[in-house]
């Protein structure tokens, strides 16, 4: 905490961790509608490259990736890693809105646990924030 | 699910969390110190990253994504010590708090 609080750059640091967030669960909703139609029996998903959508996928993982590198120069890795269980809300919302795959009641109960997760982690940082 | 489906999973996630390691510390004091070190340490992460994302790919190919994602949140707790060890970060109390409910959420996806 102590490094990121002298840290003029913070509130980029975490708009960093917001935008790598979207990036992964875009990239994974992205993988998953590419791996359907070309990876089938087989135990490696390396022919899942012929798909368009595996390759936007990649595309949405690297920038995630740059983001979060960004994120971490700044940030402790337990507390990025934790505020990016994030993407266990949108990851479902993407595959239920995108892919129609069906969310049953106690997943959603599930995700909203999630959500909570995530406020409560982050509680921390805004203090930080607002102390700014 | 089979064992090997499960042995699969455990690999998949042990490389990502290792890649994760490999970030912070390259992205930590060493990208200062040392940028070759750093680029070392970004090449280590990359290619257990890399691994990671193949078998997850294959992974994808045979279960919905929306059952296969929460045993990635089983790794965040696993996560949390292994920064504890090797990077010395200290975990306050709400992390802990945070990081159960975020468990606790992905388990009962999983099972519904």
């Amino acid at each position: 905490m102590s490094a990121a609080r002298c840290n003029p750059l913070l509130t980029n640091s975490y708009s960093q961790i917001v935008l790598s967030i979207v990036f992964s669960a875009a990239s994974q909703v992205l993988l998953k509608r590419g791996a359907s139609d070309h990876v089938s029996e087989m135990w490696l998903g390396v022919n899942g490259l012929q798909s368009g959508w595996v390759w936007l996928g990649i595309a949405a993982m690297i920038a995630s990736l740059f983001s979060w590198l960004h994120a971490l120069r700044s940030i402790p890795l337990s507390l990025a890693f934790t505020l990016a269980g994030a993407s266990h809300v949108l990851v479902p919302l993407g595959s239920w809105l995108w892919l129609g795959e069906a969310i049953p009641g106690r997943r959603w109960l599930g995700i909203l646990l999630v959500t909570a997760g995530v406020l409560v982690s982050a509680k921390p940082a805004t203090a930080v924030e607002k102390k700014l | 699910m089979t064992l090997l489906t499960l042995l699969a999973i455990v690999v998949t996630e042990g490389c990502s969390i290792a890649g994760q390691i490999f970030f912070k510390l390259a992205m930590g004091h060493h990208w200062e110190a040392s940028r070759a070190r750093a680029m070392r340490l970004l090449a280590a992460g990359v290619a257990a990253m890399a691994v990671g994302f193949f078998l997850w790919l294959g992974l994808l190919g045979s279960f919905d994504l929306s059952f296969l994602y929460p045993f990635e949140g089983l790794s965040r707790l696993v996560l949390l010590g292994a920064a504890a060890f090797f990077l010395q970060e200290k975990i306050t109390p709400s992390l802990w708090i945070g990081v159960l409910l975020i468990s606790a959420g992905v388990a009962l996806v999983a099972a519904s």
